[in-house]
């Protein structure tokens, strides 16, 4: 380290032979000659304290130089231009026979480039140290595309690190390739745990087995099922508990094969919240449904009054009767059968308001349309014939099955036959019909009266909340209809009746599809 | 007093109607029914005199508006109203109106019977007054005047005073107004006299020039 210049002697003993030099002049000519005229490296040989002998026609290529100007330089200012480096990496090649590194070099018109550099030694006779031969190759745009490199995998490093949703990368054995930072913070495993580990180590239990099998189905057939669109799966996280997630899976071809990219949205939360949406919305289904029969109470109490009056009349006579002496069995039977008749019926009452408030399990199936009206407009209609309305129902024998949530769907009627029955008080006609259409796959029901009519102001806002063209009216009949009608993929709108009064129709999926007549 | 006693019962719910006609004839009561006001308006020209019991809620013409309108027609059977509710400003209309009971549904049949009891009280005491009020009109000027001043408790001299005709005329007229009133007793005469239609009013309308207004 103390001294640059290579100690002879110690060179002599450390020299190990390099090769054999071509015995034959002409060989030897022709090797001087090849490097003489290598044009994609400069060439050149100093002597020990590196000043240059020999250049080759490279070096001016790379350089920019007159080789012939350049005999006698330093070699030093090819490159960086530091002399003392330039020894120790003379001195590094005398002790590793040969030495081979980058540098910065100079070009005298371009300026730097990089250059990768070898620096071999050439013994002379009796192991003396006769020379350098120098090869520099110019490495600049290697350089530059591994910069490049180096940089987007920066950038994606930087990306892994920020993206919101997690991110996993595996290969086509699902090995793991890289696991963001995000993901490192919902599952909960550090990225080093798991690079080379199979993915299904995210996976429950029961799913880990056919994470293979779908890679190697989908290798085999090509068929998608959830490459480019999103699917929401069940995930485990390291502490083994399991969410749900957004996964959406995206797929490259790298030189050995292929990688698949899933990004991964942590749905837990939003669930949570849909669920509490989706809650709020059926209590509020709900207390209105309550509320609709609150208003309806007194109507439903006397209704319910008048099976209890037969009853009680029934039970009272047939006691009398019972209590006289010579009593006619005949005629007491007929008391109890009606008495039975008539607790039946208001039993039927009963079950139908029961049903009605009943916090439903909010099940949408199969439902015959026939009986869903025809107790929907029992329930609504319940005193209405004492304000002289005639009831219509008009059904399309086409129109039969809906998919639908029973008591919903009765709820919108129950409101809107109400709302019908309300315009129609103190109507000189008081028609209410209720029809339903066909059309294509959808089965469409209207509420039509003979009413007061809409002011054509209103129709806009109708089925907003608190929107409302009754003195005492809250306003959130139709806009609960609506909400129930929309969950259901269907639509409610109002029109102005053909001679009078209003239309209300909505829309409900038919549950057989339309065959069109 | 006598014979069957009829209830005319509007109600329009069948099983109700049924049901009450059926209790009622457990309790010795005629029952006619009708579905309905109009049908009852028609047809009551010729219906057996009796009570009338409505249902208050009724399509088209409810019970209290049935009331109204015989009430416009000077019509006289005690009504019953029977309801299925408890409305205290329902039911006080219908007592001012005159109803004799308001019944709520479901009920008793010892509380329907009550008000079926107490209905044909009332319509045997109307059926009293009117007769006795048609006896009365039977009498000459004279033998009311004579009566207005018995019922007063006046002597026959008394009245023959202030009448100004002799005792033996007043007991004429007395015997008079007996024989008249089919009254086989002065006990029968007073009975009569206080249950007509106003009691005395209208006879001592005819007399105030005799006998001093209380």
């Amino acid at each position: 380290m103390a001294s640059f210049s290579p100690p002879v002697a110690l060179f002599a003993r450390a020299m190990p032979p390099i090769g054999t030099a071509p015995a034959d002049p002409e060989t030897r000519e022709a090797l001087a000659l090849f490097a003489t005229h290598v044009a994609d490296r400069a060439v050149l040989l100093t002597d020990p304290d590196g000043a240059i002998l020999f250049c080759n026609d490279g070096t001016e290529r790379l350089f920019g130089y007159d080789p012939r100007h350049l005999v006698g330089c330093d070699v030093a200012d090819l490159m960086t231009g530091d002399v003392q480096q330039a020894r120790r990496d003379r001195h590094r090649a005398i002790r590793a026979t040969t030495v081979r590194f980058e540098t910065r070099c100079l070009h005298v018109g371009c300026g730097p480039f990089d250059a990768d550099v070898t620096i071999t030694p050439i013994p002379g006779d009796g192991g003396r140290l006769r020379a350098f031969g120098y090869s520099i190759v110019d490495i600049s745009d290697r350089k530059a595309a591994e910069r490049k490199l180096a940089e987007s995998e920066a950038h994606m490093r930087s990306v892994l690190a920020t993206v919101p949703d997690a991110m996993v990368v595996i290969d086509d054995r699902g090995r793991i390739q890289s696991f963001s930072a995000a993901a490192e913070r919902l599952f909960g495993y550090r990225e080093a745990e798991l690079v080379g580990s199979n993915v299904s180590v995210l996976m429950p239990l029961d799913h880990r087995a056919r994470h293979d099998a779908y890679i190697s189905r989908y290798l085999r057939t090509g068929e998608q099922r959830i490459i480019g669109s999103g699917r929401i799966v069940v995930a485990r996280r390291k502490d083994g508990s399991e969410f749900p997630m957004e996964l959406s899976v995206g797929e490259a071809k790298s030189g050995n094969g292929r990688i698949f990219t899933g990004f991964i949205r942590d749905l837990s939360d939003q669930q949570r919240a849909e669920l509490r949406v989706r809650e709020l919305q059926d209590e509020l289904i709900h207390v209105s449904r309550l509320s609709a029969m609150g208003t309806m109470a007194s109507t439903l109490a006397h209704e319910l009054n008048q099976p209890l009056t037969a009853i009680a009349a029934y039970l009272e006579a047939a006691r009398r009767l019972v209590c006289q002496t010579a009593h006619d069995g005949t005629r007491v039977g007929e008391a109890m059968d009606a008495a039975g008749r008539e607790a039946l019926r208001a039993g039927q009452i009963v079950r139908r308001l029961r049903t009605f408030v009943a916090r439903g399990e909010n099940e949408r199936q199969v439902e015959p349309l026939a009986p869903l009206i025809e107790d929907a407009s029992r329930l609504a209609l319940t005193g209405a014939r004492e304000f002289g309305v005639r009831a219509f129902i008009k059904l399309d024998p086409a129109a039969d099955d809906v998919f639908a949530d029973r008591v919903q769907v009765q709820q919108v009627l129950v409101n809107l036959i109400r709302n019908a029955l309300d315009a129609m008080r103190g109507a000189a006609v008081a028609d209410l019909t209720i029809r339903t259409r066909r059309d294509g796959d959808v089965i469409r029901i209207s509420v039509i009266d003979t009413g007061s009519g809409l002011p054509s102001a209103q129709i806009p806002r109708l089925f907003e909340a608190f929107a409302t063209t009754k003195p005492d009216g809250l306003g959130l009949g139709l806009s609960i209809s609506r909400t129930i009608v929309e969950a259901h993929g269907g639509r409610i709108w109002a029109e102005a009746g053909a001679v009078s009064g209003s239309i209300f129709h909505f829309t409900l999926p038919a549950a057989r599809s339309g065959s069109g007549s | 007093m006598t014979g069957r006693r009829t209830i005319h019962l509007v109600d329009d719910d069948e099983a109700v109607r049924q049901s009450v006609a059926f209790l009622l004839s457990t309790y010795d009561v005629d029952v006619v029914t009708y579905p309905s006001g109009e049908i009852f308006l028609a047809g009551r020209a010729d219906a057996t005199p009796g009570c009338l019991m409505l249902d208050i809620r009724m399509p088209d013409l409810d019970g209290l508006e049935i009331q109204r309108r015989l009430a416009d027609e000077s019509f006289d059977w005690p009504v019953i109203f029977l309801t299925g509710h408890g409305d205290v400003r329902i039911a006080v209309e219908a007592m001012q109106n005159g109803a004799v009971d308001f019944v709520e549904k479901p009920f008793y049949g010892a509380r329907l019977f009550e008000a079926v009891d107490c209905a044909f009280r009332h319509f045997d005491r109307t059926n009293a007054a009117r007769r006795a009020t048609q006896l009365l009109s039977t009498l000459s000027e004279r033998e009311r005047q004579v009566l207005v001043a018995l019922v007063d408790g006046l002597s026959n001299k008394a009245i023959a005073r202030s009448l100004g005709i002799s005792a033996r005329t007043v007991e004429a007229h007395r015997a008079h107004i007996m024989g008249k009133l089919h009254a086989e007793s002065f006990a029968d005469v007073l009975r009569i006299a206080l249950t007509a239609d106003k009691g005395l009013v209208s006879i001592i309308d005819h007399s105030r020039q005799l006998s001093p207004c209380r």
